[in-house]
This record gives C-alpha cells, structure tokens and sequence, in this order.
C-alpha cells in the first residue's frame, strides 16, 4: 500500500524527468506540462548516465525540492543479456550517486512487474518479488538500489505491465506489434490459440498515475496495471475490429516446451490510493491507439 | 451450599460469562477496576449489545454483583479472570491486562478456591503463570460475537486446561461445569490454548475453501448459494459447516489466533504457509464491495447509501470491520449510512450523514451497499428500497435481499458468489 506524504494534493515545485524521450517517459512529461507542473525534461541524449562523471552532472541539475522520476532503463527489445543488465545497473549507480550528493524530495522510480516473474496470480504489491530473467532482476535491483539511498517516505516505485500506445518503440509481443503487424501485413500472428492471459495498460493512464503520485508525494510500492486480463486473442480481436479492412489472426504452433501462462492482478492498492482514478478500458484505449496510428502519430 | 463464582475483567466475555453463570444458580460477583464500567452494569446498562443478554441479566439480578473492589472476589470459591485479549490491527496480544488482574485477583483468593483463565491467551501462558498456593486452570472461551448468551448459557462442551490433563477437576469446578449438562474436555494447558486456536484456524480454513470457490463461481458463470446446499448434505462436511462465502475474517479474535499460529510455527520450525494463505485471502474478501463499486461508479461524485457499521449483525462491535474499511475508501463520494447500534464517527468521512431509518439511505443515491446483515434489513421492502434508490447499483455481500425481489425491482444487485453480469 503507497502513502500520501503530501494531503490535499498539490504540485511539487519541480520535477526532474530521467529518460524523458523514451515511451512513457515522452508521455508523462507531456501529461505534466498539460497540467501546469514544473517539468524539467532529461533525456539521454543529454545526459548519458553510464558515461564517466554522469553522477555529478545529473547532482549539478538537481535542487532539494525536486520531484525525480526515473525512467531511464534499457528495456529488452535493446538486449537481454548480462552485459545490458550491467548498463541498466550502471545508470542506476549513477542516479543514486547523484542523490546521495544531492537529496531531492521525492524519488519515483519506474520499474516493472517482471520483478515478479512467473508468479501464480493473484498478483499485489505484497507478493513476493521473484524475478526469472534479468530484465526483472536488474529491475529489483535497482529498486533495492533507490531503497538504499531515499528515505522510506521519500521514494515511491511503479511498477507497470504491459503499456500500450501509439509512440511505443519496444514492439514486444502485444497490442503495439498486433496494431503494426495488422496495419502492414493484415494478418496478426498468434503463439498457441493466443490463451495467455495479460494486464494491458495505456501509457497515458501511466502518466497520469504518475502524475498523481508526484501531487500526492506518494510512497511505497503500487503496481500501475489495471486489473482486467484478457488473452492475447481477445486483445489481437480487438486490434483487429478497429481496422477497416478484414486482418486475419494466425495461429502458430507453440515451441517446445512452451507453457501457458497467465497473469492477473488485485488492484485494491491502486483504488484506494486514488479513488477516484480509472483506468481506460482496453476497448477504448486499442481504439485510441488506432486512431493515433491513423493520424500518422507513429506505429 | 452455594456455589460462588468470580469474573475479573468485565468486558463482553466476562459480562456474558458472569450472566450465564447467574443463570445457572450461581452467585456471581463481577469485577473490574474500571469503577465507571461497575457503575454502568450496577445501574442495568450491559455495555455490550447482544441479543437476550438484558433479559437474562435482568431475570439474574438477585444472583449478580458488580463490584470495584478486587477483595469482593475473596468468598468466591472459583475466579475466573475474563477480560478479552486486547488486539492491534496485526493480530498482536496485548497481554498485559491479564497479567495485571491475574496479579490483583490471585492474593484475594480464600484457600481452597481456584483460578481460571478464560481469556484468549497463546500456548504456554497459563503454565508459566504458576505460582506457589495457586490452582489454576485454563478454560477455553467459544463466545460468538451476537451469539454470546447463546454460547455462554448453552456450550457444545467445555474444554479444561490442567497442569498434567490427567488430575480430575477440583470439585467446585467440576459441579460448576456440570450445571451446563455438556461434555467436559479435560487436557493439558498447552493442548487446550491451542484447542481454542485450532477451533478458529478451521473454522478459517472453511471461510477461506468458501470465499476462493464463491469467488471463482463468479467468474465461471457458476452460482455459490447452488452449491452450498449440496456440501451441508455431505456428513464429512456438515449442516453447520462455515462455507458461507464474507468479507474476510473481523472481530479481531480470529486475526490474532492466525498470528499467534504463524509466530509459534515461525519460532519452532513448523509450516504456516496455508495459513498465511488464509490471511493474505480474508485481507482480499474485505475490498470486495469496494472493487464492485468501484468499477460502476464513476470517480467522484456519486451518493453511496451503506447499511450497516458493525462488523457483524447483532452485535456493536467495529473491529476491523469491512464496512468501516469501505467508508475511509469512498472519499470521493458522498454517503448515507445507517446501523442499528453503531454511531458513526465524524472522522470517518467527510462528507457522511447518518439516518434514522435503513430506507433512509436510499433516498436519492445512486448506488446501495450492505455491509452488515442485520436481521432488520432482511425484512426491508425491496421495491420500495429500488424506488427509492436513484440509481440500479446494490451490492449486497450477504444475499441479505431476496434475489428474485431484487431482479423484479430491476436492481443490478451484486451478491458474493453469484455470477457476475
């Protein structure tokens, strides 16, 4: 269960954005300049954090009343190995350097539900963490990291499922790259009878969570997903109602040793943290993110 | 000769405990330090709501005494120390007061007259609670919330806790036992604290078989109430059985029994797994009507009417109660709530408004949650409960309206372990 440090809600004085061209990273930014907030954008371009004297570059940008929001990761589509692993280890070295140089008051780090693996759902916040690749090792690595040099009551983690949307790069097995595969080829390719079941979240939904947790100044653990699984057919159904054309769903074999599994989650957390937030249902936001593909926003 | 009989700690197990022994022909003197509370029970008021425990308290009175003075226990020839346990949200007991009057009573007490426990206390306390010129036992408690008189006045059995489980009963103990005509289980201390723990973590565990399954028959398109008829009519199940789907465990005594197990396994190497299981399920039971409400409501600005505060029907008792918990979590909107007995707090919410009458709730809200099935409700006019109502929304835990009534009011009524729709 998160905390709110700051009761009623208000804006914090400036927020620091690492990773801010990435997928959700660009989205948030947005979402906080829409709304007034003090938004400083740092995108790795301009600050490489694995580069030698990153840590006392990002401490030169920071002020004591700042809000940081972390994005910054490797995610998998860019390797899966040691080596990216380290990377991601290293940038995080280095934003906990910077803080320990220069103390901000509010940490969100973005993470992801791989910390929890192949975990049995019900997923909450309070099921173990139990990675089994290293994507979702690095990433509770990094939040033991954050742990270690922010106050309790100064660090919020988020740990988000699967996020669509438009502007996505990583094109992992979902909604995105059904959207792209149908638009190209007509056809979306399913592994199995597409039974898997998943969380899908929209990345502007994320945004907004996160928005409210910097207003909030919230702590604690709270897993950004929605609570409504479906399977990846339904969700390559879907994708494929929003187009016009007739877009066909293949069903491949499975490989080897392939198993089934599936994923839900309770969001009782998430409720009653933000009562009066809602998540967009997947109906609506496939057909957001179809619109935006169709007005040429990407994808 | 008339048998004497004292309660120290005058909370609702020593009230409903002292009453029942009165009814018994006993003379009883009741005990607390606590002068306001002896004042309150001297001038007839009970302190605790629970069915026909006025009455009987009333037709005892010739046989009850209330006192401040712990020396007043001194003619008793049996002391039964019986304050409920205080527990913290966790679980944890705060065994302190006990401790406290086991030390006021004990010096008081005339030679020959014994010392019980009847308090929820872990495996080992009694024993380590021998002293030189004292006889104590243990006894374990089986009150029920809004079933206390019951309970106390007509037991199952009775379960004793004796230094070696082997001595037979002292006889002021056994005649006073014996005038409840039910079976007595006499154990060691050790086997009976963890007797009255292993009556609640099963009763726990079939709560949990009941909630798991009614929640999955939500899913599937499969009806609970369907199957539970089906279950009481197997024997190794039981017409009695505790497989009536809830709100997750509350009250507080049976959150610390599952405590008090997983420390005691944790502490001696044994496995707790299922029953950290059971804790993790009830935690989830309890956000159950908000997750209904939550996905038909819009995000602010509804009027949520609510019945019921206390954690269960006849009785005033709060603790942890999944109403209270639903209150705190509704902020956004606007609430209308009612319970026969409890008050609600203005901390509680900040914009909640508390009405006389149950149908007052419905006035003009858009939705509609049961929280407690008082018995009252049940007999509630359901269409003019749905006239009422502004919007469709009940969400109705307990089945507590008729189902059909409510599908010819046109209510989209939400029962646990009914399909969802």
């Amino acid at each position: 269960m998160i905390e709110h440090q700051r009761q009623p809600a208000a804006s914090p004085a400036r927020v620091v954005v690492l990773g801010s061209r990435g997928f959700i990273g660009a989205t948030t930014v947005e979402r906080l300049r829409k709304s007034g907030i003090m938004t400083l954008a740092v995108p790795s371009s301009e600050l490489d954090l694995t580069a030698p004297g990153a840590a006392d570059a990002l401490a030169a940008k920071l002020r004591p009343d700042d809000a940081l929001v972390v994005f910054s990761a490797l995610t998998p589509d860019k390797g899966k190995d040691i080596a990216t692993m380290n990377r991601n280890l290293a940038m995080a070295n280095a934003v906990c350097a910077a803080l320990g140089k220069q103390k901000v008051d509010h940490v969100i780090y973005i993470s992801s539900d791989a910390v929890y693996g192949e975990a049995p759902s019900l997923v909450d916040e309070r099921t173990p963490a139990a990675p089994d690749a290293l994507y979702g090792v690095m990433h509770l690595a990094r939040e033991l990291m954050f742990r270690s040099v922010v106050a309790a009551n100064a660090l919020c983690i988020l740990r988000p499922t699967l996020v669509y949307g438009v502007a996505d790069t990583h094109n992992s097995y979902g909604s995105n790259r059904y959207r792209r595969q149908a638009a190209k080829e007509g056809k979306i390719p399913l592994f199995g009878n597409g039974e898997e079941t998943r969380d899908h979240v929209l990345v502007d939904d994320v945004a907004e969570l996160i928005r409210l947790c910097l207003t909030h100044k919230s702590t604690g653990i709270l897993n950004a997903v929605s609570g409504r699984s479906i399977s990846f057919k339904q969700c390559a159904e879907i994708v494929a109602r929003q187009f016009d054309k007739k877009v066909d769903i293949e069903l491949k074999p499975r490989g080897p040793g392939a198993v089934i599994t599936h994923r839900s989650y309770d969001v009782a957390d998430c409720r009653k943290a933000f009562p009066s937030f809602r998540w967009t249902s997947v109906e609506d936001g496939f057909a957001k993110a179809h619109r935006d593909m169709m007005a040429g926003g990407g994808g | 000769m008339t048998l004497r009989v004292g309660y120290a700690g005058l909370s609702h197990l020593g009230i409903c405990s002292a009453v029942a022994a009165a009814d018994k022909g006993c003379m009883v003197v009741g005990y607390d330090p606590d002068t306001r509370i002896v004042e309150g029970l001297k001038g007839g008021d009970m302190t605790v709501v629970e069915p026909d425990l006025d009455d009987l308290a009333r037709r005892c009175k010739e046989r009850l005494s209330y006192t401040d003075t712990v020396a007043d226990l001194g003619a008793c020839d049996l002391v039964y120390v019986a304050r409920d346990v205080p527990t913290d949200d966790y679980g944890g007991s705060d065994l302190r007061p006990i401790d406290a009057l086991i030390d006021q009573v004990a010096p008081v007490m005339k030679p020959g007259a014994h010392l019980i426990v009847l308090c929820q206390v872990p495996p080992g306390f009694t024993r380590a609670r021998r002293r030189p010129g004292l006889s104590l036992f243990y006894q374990v408690e089986t009150l029920i919330f809004g079933r206390a008189v019951e309970r106390a006045t007509k037991p199952e059995r009775f379960m004793v806790g004796a230094a070696d489980g082997e001595t037979p009963l002292p006889a002021s103990l056994a005649d006073f036992l014996g005038r409840f005509g039910c079976p007595i289980l006499v154990m060691r201390y050790e086997s009976a604290e963890l007797c009255k723990i292993a009556i609640n973590v099963c009763l726990v565990a079939s709560v949990g078989v009941a909630n798991t399954l009614a929640d999955l028959s939500e899913r599937i398109g499969a009806d609970w109430s369907e199957i539970v008829p089906a279950l009481r009519l197997d024997a190794r199940i039981g017409p009695k059985a505790y497989i009536q789907p809830g709100l997750g465990i509350a009250g507080g005594n049976l959150e610390r029994d599952l405590a008090t197990v997983c420390r005691l396994a944790d502490e001696t190497g044994a496995d707790a797994g299922i029953v950290r299981a059971q804790m993790a399920n009830n935690k989830r039971r309890a956000d159950w009507v908000l997750h209904r409400l939550h996905e038909h409501l819009p995000g602010s600005g509804a009027t949520i009417g609510v019945l019921g505060l206390a954690y269960k029907e006849n009785t005033h008792s709060t603790k942890n109660s999944p109403s209270l918990a639903l209150i705190r979590h509704l902020t956004p909107h606007a609430l209308r709530v009612h319970d026969p007995v409890v008050k609600a707090e203005a901390m509680l919410h900040p914009r909640l408004v508390q009405v006389e009458k149950p149908l007052q709730v419905c006035d003009g809200a858009d939705a509609l949650a049961i929280m407690t099935p008082w018995p009252d409700y049940r007999t509630l006019p359901v269409e003019e409960l749905g006239f009422r109502l502004k919007g469709r929304l009940v969400v109705d835990p307990f089945a507590v309206l008729d189902r059909k009534a409510a599908k010819a009011a046109k209510l989209d009524h939400w029962v646990l372990g009914a399909p969802r729709h």
